[in-house]
């Protein structure tokens, strides 16, 4: 899995990686084409690496190095498609060789920024002074090129029969006597000088294969150089934090970045979160509006980034390795449209049964058999949590369901706290008075808090009034 | 052309023809050649594809244009390859165009090249900007007044507008129609608060506010206008539009009893493809347009021919257009024939 295929369904992982800020192309496509992570020790040298770019971003008498890198690194054309010429034996044309060499330019410089900043044995970018010395026989030092006449020495006669003839030319009015043979010999020596150019860039293009590795290499480490810096940038921006290797998870202070920005523009505040699961199930419950589905994608999106080898947007991470993160949430896009929720849902549950049975899986499921009579939707419940208990992935369930009998791990999101209003509540600023975070609960009761809530969302009075009767009535019957 | 060294002074310029025909090629032509006797560093590019070897319409030979050593340009590389100089590559654009890569070059002897160049008004701004990074001290752009070219020419700071028989052979028409043109190249800028805002606009139809602010109108095309007219003011009377600007359009606002008071901004004068006449109707009614981007006309070139065989009497039609202009008008085929004073 690459992590192309994984923004598609979680958009706050397409969020993370929209906000790094990668100069080139090159560096978009080797990000996308990122594989996930499960390795622990590729893991630890991902994040050694940003650590590294991470200190030398944030040393100040390295700033001139560090912004030379980086212009270095919006210069970078992609060129794989003349890359690929190489390998086959197509000629390159001058404008493939300029670019060629104009790419040698930019690697050697910022080989020398790399190596000034200390980043080289991360970075690791190939010399590519004999390349570049191929297209700058005339030593000039910079990227221009053209085809040298040092590159072959009849070049010079018949360019400097050029230069004249073309000034004759251009004095001459087409009227003149002189203008159709000055025309036709320039036209001649243009055709003497293709044939020699030609003969040059074979001959180039054959010596630049032998390097065509080195350049390929090249181009790879320039798109890595890319997004360690981008990750620096955004691991100093952001606040994120190493993760830790271990045998279960925990995220304190979790956030979930796109979340947060939202919030903050709309002048809402954001509480962060601390959570901790291991393998077996965990079940979350809450009131309504307690951010039980948001703690499931926030949840994703770190172990998603952690496993790409990613800081994380906690105050401390630690984080156990799995092989992918696989999630039933509600609202999120459905590629089996035309199904009903509970079909599609129930069809999403049994497929994550049986891929935990090969591999391991991070499991996410929001209120699994909602859409269902609570009947049976509970009894689906209390078996998935009886099947999931045993298996070696770490499962998270929401739900709104109690008495579900079962010994699993349980926390709560704390909710509504009426101690914290201080002015009258509305929709708008219902957000302020509920806690996220979450509780150890021992009980087998959830709250029942749907009422309340619905009534300080401006509900209809006589529904929730009747509503409240209702559930008096049945609590009595119990 | 005495406006040779006035043009030095603008560090931009784009030389539009009225029709095709009209002598824009044999302009800029003779332009390049006096600029490299005033040894003025110049980069030339062009809008879109440009500079074909004939003329795509009535087949007639359209000169290429000759460059000269130190001079850059900015094609594509298609066009780069057919090139008769010899020149080193500076910089190769790492977007695609249909013809490939745009390359920018210096030449290093004189000689002939096909012009092709950015298709959007953004790219041509960034490779304006690339020359005088470069060391050009005046960017010309070969320019086009077309509906199918999405970049315009008016990011420059002066204009060269190439007119001539082909636009008509009568010259009453001829003058008239390139007299409508000039007065829409000359159409005001908006302040430059404004501007910076309605910049950042790509599409729609947009009021502006007291207080300068512009708000979407939220109308899908301005061809839906006639639906809206109610709510069409009611943050004011200044309108922008960010697209084309049609007779309808002009049609449907002269017709609204606020009418005079009605101020439209577009984007700038190639955006308007509006008759004469609608134009006057709206006008009359003490209604205006301005324009976020405005270019200054310098001078105006006059092509006798055209290629149908008509000839005009050049020195009657130059002195004639120069009056009802107020502008010098030169004959491209014959661009010294005034004196310099």
């Amino acid at each position: 899995m690459i992590l192309k295929e994984k923004i598609k369904t979680d958009a706050g992982l397409q969020y993370v990686v929209d906000h790094l800020e990668i100069m080139s192309s090159v560096g978009r496509r080797t990000l996308l084409s990122r594989p996930w992570l499960t390795n622990p020790s590729d893991l630890e040298t991902e994040y050694d690496n940003i650590a590294a770019a991470v200190e030398v971003t944030k040393d100040e008498t390295k700033r001139h190095a560090y912004n030379d890198l980086r212009h270095r690194l919006m210069e970078l054309h992609d060129l794989s498609g003349t890359f690929n010429n190489l390998a086959s034996h197509t000629v390159l044309d001058e404008v493939e060789l300029f670019e060629t060499k104009s790419f040698t330019h930019v690697v050697n410089q910022a080989r020398r920024a790399a190596a000034e900043l200390g980043l080289d044995d991360i970075l690791q970018l190939p010399d590519l002074g004999e390349p570049f010395a191929l297209l700058d026989p005339d030593h000039t030092g910079i990227a221009n090129f053209y085809i040298y006449d040092s590159y072959d020495e009849r070049l010079t006669p018949i360019r400097h029969e050029l230069r004249s003839q073309q000034s004759l030319l251009a004095s001459l009015s087409q009227n003149d006597e002189n203008y159709t043979p000055t025309a036709q010999r320039i036209s001649d020596l243009l055709a003497a000088q293709n044939e020699l150019q030609n003969a040059i860039c074979r001959d180039l293009s054959d010596k630049l294969f032998a390097h065509h590795d080195k350049l390929v290499t090249a181009m790879e480490q320039m798109g890595y150089a890319d997004i360690l810096l981008a990750e620096a940038e955004l691991t100093i921006n952001w606040n994120l934090c190493r993760p830790t290797i271990g045998e279960s998870s925990e995220f304190a202070m979790l956030v979930n970045p796109r979340l947060r920005e939202r919030n903050e523009k709309a002048g809402l505040r954001y509480q962060p979160i601390d959570v901790a699961f291991s393998d077996g199930v965990t079940l979350i419950t809450g009131a309504n509006m307690a951010g039980k589905t948001v703690l499931l994608k926030s949840i994703a999106t770190a172990q998603a980034m952690a496993q790409f080898g990613m800081y994380v947007p906690t105050s401390k991470a630690v984080i156990t390795i799995v092989d992918d993160i696989y999630c039933s949430i509600g609202d999120e896009q459905d590629e089996m449209n035309g199904l009903s929720s509970f079909a599609s849902e129930i069809i999403k549950i049994s497929r994550a049964i049986e891929l935990t049975t090969q591999s391991r899986l991070l499991v996410l499921i929001d209120e699994p058999a909602r859409t269902t009579n609570p009947i049976e939707g509970k009894a689906i419940v209390q078996s998935l949590i009886s099947i999931m208990e045993s298996r070696p992935s770490p499962t998270m369930i929401t739900t709104h369901y109690s008495q579900l009998g079962s010994n699993c791990n349980r926390l709560r999101v704390r909710g509504f706290v009426e101690s914290m209003v201080n002015v009258p509540i509305n929709p708008q600023n219902i957000n302020r008075f509920i806690d996220y975070s979450l509780i150890p609960d021992q009980s087998d009761e959830v709250p029942q808090e749907a009422l309340r809530i619905a009534s300080i969302l401006g509900c209809n009075t006589d529904l929730v009034e009747l509503a409240s009767r209702c559930v008096c009535q049945n609590e009595g019957l119990d | 052309m005495p406006f040779v060294k006035d043009i030095l002074n603008y560090r931009s310029l784009a030389i539009v023809g009225l029709d095709k025909n009209t002598g824009k090629t044999v302009c800029l032509n003779y332009l390049l050649r006096r600029l490299n006797q005033l040894k003025a560093t110049t980069g030339v590019t062009s809008i879109g594809v440009d500079g074909e070897q004939t003329d795509a319409v009535f087949a007639t030979a359209k000169p290429e244009i000759t460059l000269y050593e130190g001079m850059m340009f900015n094609t594509s590389e298609l066009h780069y390859r057919k090139r008769q100089l010899l020149s080193e590559i500076l910089a190769v654009d790492e977007q695609r165009t249909s013809l490939g890569q745009l390359v920018t070059a210096k030449a290093l002897t004189c000689g002939k090249v096909l012009l092709s160049g950015a298709a959007t008004t953004e790219r041509l701004k960034k490779q304006i900007q690339l020359f005088h990074s470069m060391g050009v001290s005046l960017a010309i752009v070969d320019g086009a007044l077309s509906r199918l070219s999405l970049a315009s020419p008016t990011v420059t700071e002066a204009m060269i507008l190439a007119t001539g028989a082909a636009v008509s052979p009568n010259i009453k028409n001829l003058i008239a129609r390139t007299k409508y043109t000039c007065r829409l190249i000359g159409l005001p800028e908006v302040s430059r608060e404004l501007k910076q805002q309605l910049n950042t606009i790509e599409s729609g139809l947009w009021a502006i506010d007291d207080n300068g602010l512009a708000h979407d109108l939220n109308i899908a095309s301005v061809f839906l206008i006639g639906e809206h007219t109610e709510s069409l003011f009611r943050y004011g009377t200044t309108l922008f539009v960010s697209g084309a600007v049609s007779d309808r359009l002009l049609r449907i606002l002269a017709s609204q009893p606020n009418a005079g008071r009605i101020r439209l901004i577009a984007r700038d004068f190639t955006k308007l493809f509006v008759s004469p006449e609608a134009f006057a109707d709206y006008t009359r009614t003490g209604a205006t347009i301005e324009v976020i981007q405005q270019s200054r006309l310098v001078a105006v070139c006059l092509n006798p021919t055209s290629p149908k065989g008509y000839r005009l009497n050049s020195e009657e039609a130059c002195k004639a257009l120069s009056d009802a202009l107020e502008l010098p008008v030169y004959d491209v085929m014959r661009p010294d024939s005034v004196k310099i004073p």
